[in-house]
């Protein structure tokens, strides 16, 4: 890119890249595009594989001319400097985005009145997935363990809830604190001996337990009913239920009341409960993120050896955030298992795994507002994108690629606000 | 003694070494730029795809002995595999490589879900499959019993072998290979000694997509089914034997591959075939707590 | 600067997309075909939707229901239970469906049908077997087609009387339609004194089962059954055969009752002879000849669940009629006390919303890819 040729466009090199593409291209869309296989023989669609074809040079022809402009130059540099880790932010720097946690909660508050049911469930999804996002940002975003086996413990809540229905009789409200805990538990167990390798070795332990949890709950028929799944009770008011005939000989809600039954009732009670339960983990981790623990935890993830020869107990800090992450996990799964009234194993494959983590990752590691941006864009685009049908998770796949192509340290980066020293006081 | 445990054992031996071929990819790409590419299961569901269509243009053209029509569909197939393996590279991580670590592994996540959907898209969701070329088997009594071995399943030893020993060829005594071990080794000295690294890494996936693809042809004659969704756990299962022979390294895939394969396929015959992923997940487990490296990897030291 | 304005749209987005999707007027009545249209079985869904289609255009011809035209709303479920969900939530909610044909995998079907009672919409599924779908006390639940313990009784039956099994294998794949099955044959062979030498599970999306069928070799089985679909179905009697077991008889149930059976085991020659249960094709009934006529005209083959489909969008379209009624409710009732004629014959169904009368037969594949209903039953 010699700076001569910055003014003019280079035609000559814009063709030669535009017919280079063209010939991959061909290669490419030709045979799997072009040649529908039907039964042992084959349909022969060229057509397809002409305007495929056509699309990619004539894309690839715009690009090339758009990156020889100066916003194109300028872009392309973007890419190769990559940005550093953490922004330190001047001192009195007021964000932008400091009004985006209060408006997000106005928002959330009026919108019930708003809603439809089935507007209702698809934000209840997505604050479920708010809260997975959260506590996997702690483990991924702040603490730097790559867990790849996330949904595990996710499982483990909304298996509890099913599994304390079905044989202790535990309702809604006990299983929420005991599933945080038996997460909890879960992840502490796990951690203990793995915390100590490096990495990436973390990660595929991680994605081998998470596989192991699904497994044993898909083939252990007597007790998890297998693929079959389970039911999971739906949760009450003080021992009042949303049915619209009370399942255990209570009295339902509405009659209680003496209102008409709606069956918006019951998620409009999840996404009150649920939405209490986000603003109280969102402020935990504010809060954590300031503590001496929370400072630990992104020390390791940008200097293990440092930390560790500052006499930072590396296992225990680790573990921690492993733990705090899996119980918010476990939360997470109650209240997914209550909003479906059905579990089974097919919800916790390991695809959901790299949905959470895409979440963090797209939101920006450790960023709490994008973690919640990128957890509602997730769970609502494929949603949204719905009337495209079959080309659905074709265009989410190619919306994840371009996302990291455009902004690979996630949405928001993670800023921190800078301290000056007061005047008079020594140093 | 009814040759049942070694049928069980050939069952193994065949199925590892098609997970083998595939963890070379996994593990090349992982030692070279220390990405764990997601995608690289649907490369080969992909390559499944090319087989099938190759062996339906061949037979649409009168193409009818085997040996022709093998080396037809690997060729096509092997060739067109690379340039997907090229493409990838090229248009989803190549833009990510001086970016943050996970960038690309969400990126792969992206290219596997379009590349699943692509084939459901322009191929239609039912299930594809092949005619079956090579038929009879070689059946060889063992004292009350027998153990049969089918000439695709021979042929599948054979041609995984050749292909294992050709890669080794290549990476142990070609230019090629040698720069790729130097830009394994630290890719900032190789580019200052002259080595085109971003070429070396094109390489490298093009080197895992044409392996993928010799496995899809391999396993695409073997069980002549697939789908689009076929890549997915045999991606998972392959990464596995990867980690199992220590990422990073050759031979390790290959053993890993092979481990995974009859442990799988002994629980399955012996225990119980319910638990067999089970048994190999926690195999993969204890083995990375007592030996985090992996069978035949090398411990990683860290630099300060 | 970007940066912010970059946040803000995402946020505008968000909210909008939150907001503003909803609500639009509509004329017609809206029937939901929900099921696997995109994922694995999105074969299924393509069926479901096609005889549905071919339905809703015949009675729109007619006059249509209650004097409006059908408006059919395609969902895709993947057969995902989450996905079943939020599907039907948004039918009932979104698209405010009258009824719903739907959905294909019993494990989505299940807890989608909660959301249906819990908004009084009527809902048919033309596939799902599992008896727990209409067993859970839902009034306005129905199927299209037999339940899996009749299905099972039906196999093993089949195998004592007919095929005289004495070592008897039993497969499935794991999942909750497979299992249901293999566990409903699996108990009626043990009712009729026949245990099963081995009962195991496959995975489903393996393509290896060498260890399985050598481990089905060394129990020296004269029959297996299996319970699960095609894609698994295929390759599982292709590898038996490789394995030199030529003579074990081979049989499974209405999830491999699909043309891809041949593709996906590798030719014919594989499932020459392989048995299976099935509600009796309704291709062959007299009621559908004009319909499945019509259709191979249009060039498709009403395979498999297509005419299912079709079946349940008459019976929809003729309880919303008979109820003079768009309401779930009055539909429900009145579905229950009256007999509908449908392309697959006369239909009536019971207080739980299940067919009065189960009418699998048992098929066999020939040589030359097709399958044929066997006369001789008992």
């Amino acid at each position: 890119m010699s700076a001569a040729k910055t003014s003019g466009f280079d035609i000559k090199r814009s063709l030669v890249e535009t017919i280079v593409a063209g010939f991959l291209a061909l290669i490419v869309f030709g045979p799997v595009v072009g040649v529908v296989l039907d039964g042992y023989s084959f349909i022969a669609e060229p057509r397809r594989v002409v305007m495929l074809v056509g699309g990619v040079m004539i894309g690839r022809f715009v690009l090339s001319l758009f990156l020889q402009t100066g916003t194109g130059q300028r872009m392309l540099q973007g890419f190769d400097s990559g940005g550093s880790g953490v922004h330190v932010l001047a001192p009195d720097y007021k964000s932008r985005l400091r009004w985006i946690i209060p408006a997000l909660i106005v928002i959330a508050i009026v919108f019930p009145i708003f809603a439809n049911k089935y507007l209702l469930t698809v934000v209840i999804l997505g604050l479920i997935y708010v809260l997975l996002g959260l506590g996997l940002n702690i483990v991924v975003g702040l603490a730097g363990l790559l867990d790849l086996g996330y949904v595990a413990f996710y499982a483990i809540g909304a298996y509890g809830l099913a599994l304390g229905y079905q044989y202790l009789g535990l309702g809604f409200w006990s299983v929420l604190p005991l599933a945080a805990i038996a997460a909890a538990l879960a992840g502490c167990i796990l951690g203990f001996p793995v915390l100590r390798m490096h990495g990436d070795y973390l990660a595929i332990v991680t994605l081998g337990f998470g596989e192991i949890i699904r497994l044993v709950l898909n083939n252990w028929l007597s007790f998890t009913g297998g693929p079959n799944g389970m039911p999971a009770p739906s949760p009450t008011f003080l021992g009042l239920e949303f049915g619209r005939r009370a399942k255990d000989g209570g009295v339902p809600f509405h009659e209680f009341f003496g209102i008409d039954y709606n069956p918006n009732l019951k998620f409009l009670f999840i996404y009150i409960v649920l939405f209490l339960v986000v603003l109280a983990v969102l402020y935990i981790k504010h809060r954590l993120t300031r503590m001496p623990v929370g400072r630990a935890w992104e020390a390791l993830r940008e200097d293990e050896i440092a930390c560790r020869s500052m006499g930072l107990n590396h296992v225990l800090v680790k573990l921690s955030a492993f733990t705090l992450g899996a119980s918010t996990a476990g939360l997470a799964g109650v209240f997914f298992a209550t909003y479906q009234g059905f579990v089974n194993p097919s919800s916790f494959t390991f695809f959901e795994s790299a949905l959470i983590l895409a979440i963090v990752v797209l939101g920006g590691m450790g960023s709490t507002v994008g973690v919640v941006i990128a957890a509602f864009v997730l769970t609502v685009a494929p949603e949204l994108l719905r009337s495209f049908s079959e080309y659905r998770v074709l265009l989410f796949g190619v919306l994840m690629v371009l996302m990291m192509i455009w902004r690979p340290r996630g949405l928001i980066r993670i800023s921190r606000s800078g301290v000056v020293p007061r005047k008079g006081v020594a140093p | 003694m009814d040759g049942i445990f070694l049928q069980q054992l050939i069952n193994g031996l065949t199925l590892g070494s098609v997970y083998g071929l595939i963890a070379i990819g996994y593990t090349m790409v992982y030692g070279i730029i220390g990405m764990i590419n997601f995608a690289h299961g649907e490369v080969y569901m992909i390559s499944a795809y090319l087989a099938a269509i190759s062996l339906a243009l061949l037979a649409y053209f009168g193409v009818e002995s085997f040996p022709l029509l093998m080396l037809g569909t690997l060729l096509f197939t092997i060739v067109v595999t690379g340039v997907y393996g090229f493409t990838i590279e090229r248009i989803a991580y190549k833009p990510l490589r001086n970016s943050t670590r996970l960038a690309p592994l969400i990126s792969a996540i992206g290219i596997s879900l379009i590349l699943q959907n692509y084939a459901q898209i322009s191929q239609g969701a039912r299930q594809q499959g092949v005619p079956t070329l090579l038929e009879g088997a070689w059946r060889m009594e063992v004292g009350t019993g027998f153990v049969q071995l089918t000439y695709t399943k021979i042929f599948i030893l054979i041609a995984a072998f050749v292909g294992m020993g050709l890669l080794t060829y290549v990476i142990k005594f070609t230019k090629l290979g040698r720069m790729c071990r130097a830009t394994q080794q630290d890719r900032k000295m190789a580019s200052i000694l002259g080595i085109n690294t971003d070429r070396v890494i094109s390489y490298v996936f093009v080197i895992g997509a044409v392996m993928a693809a010799l496995a899809g042809v391999l396993i695409t004659m073997n069980y002549g089914t697939f789908d689009f969704y076929a890549g997915f756990i045999i991606g998972i299962k392959a990464f596995t034997a990867a980690v199992l022979g220590g990422i990073g390294s050759l031979p390790g895939a290959m053993l890993g591959g092979i481990i995974l394969g009859i442990s799988e396929s002994l629980f399955a015959g012996m225990i119980n075939s319910d638990y067999k992923d089970v048994f190999s997940f926690s195999l993969l487990v204890l083995i990375l707590i007592f030996r985090p490296q992996g069978l035949l990897g090398r411990p990683l030291v860290a630099k300060v | 600067m970007s940066q912010t304005f970059y946040k803000k749209g995402f946020l505008a987005l968000a909210v909008a997309s939150a907001l503003g999707v909803s609500s639009f007027v509509q004329a017609d009545i809206k029937i939901g075909v929900a099921g696997p249209m995109t994922g694995a079985n999105a074969a299924f869904g393509e069926q479901y939707m096609k005889g549905a289609q071919a339905a809703a255009d015949e009675i729109n011809a007619k006059g249509g229901v209650n004097g409006e035209k059908i408006m059919l709303v395609k969902a895709d479920d993947a057969c995902e239970p989450k996905q079943a969900v939020a599907v039907a939530n948004r039918l009932v909610d979104q698209d405010k469906v009258a009824g719903v044909v739907g959905h294909f995998c019993s494990s989505s079907t299940i807890p989608a049908s909660e959301v249906y009672a819990d908004a009084g919409v009527i809902a048919i599924t033309p596939g799902s077997t599992n008896p727990q779908v209409t067993e859970r006390g839902l009034d306005a639940m129905f199927r299209m087609c037999g339940r899996d313990d009749q299905q099972g009784i039906v196999a093993g039956d089949y195998i004592v009387d007919v095929l005289k099994g004495k070592k008897v294998v039993v497969l499935h794949d794991k999942d909750t339609y497979g299992q249901g099955l293999a566990d409903a044959t699996k108990a009626q062979l043990t009712k009729r004194g026949v245990a099963p030498v081995l009962y195991e599970g496959l995975t489903r999306g393996e393509k290896d089962f060498s260890a399985v069928v050598t481990k089905i070799r060394s129990a020296g089985a004269d029959i297996v059954y299996f319970g699960g679909l095609h894609p698994e179905a295929g390759p599982l009697v292709r590898q038996l055969r490789e394995q030199g077991l030529k003579d074990v008889a081979f049989m499974s149930d209405d999830g491999i009752v699909t043309d891809e059976l041949v593709t996906t085991a590798g030719g014919a020659q594989y499932t020459n002879g392989v048995y299976m249960t099935f509600g009796a094709d309704p291709r062959l009934l007299p009621d559908s000849k004009a319909v499945v006529d019509a259709f191979r005209k249009g060039g498709t083959e009403p395979e498999g669940y297509t005419l299912y489909a079709y079946a349940s969008v008459q019976a929809l379209a003729a309880a919303f009629n008979g109820a003079k009624s768009n309401k779930g409710e009055d539909a429900a009732k009145w579905l229950k006390a009256n007999p509908v004629k449908t392309v697959m014959g006369e239909k009536k169904w019971d207080a739980k919303g299940d067919l009065t009368v189960s009418d699998y037969v048992v098929y066999q594949w020939d040589a030359n890819g097709k399958y044929h209903q066997l006369e001789k039953q008992k």
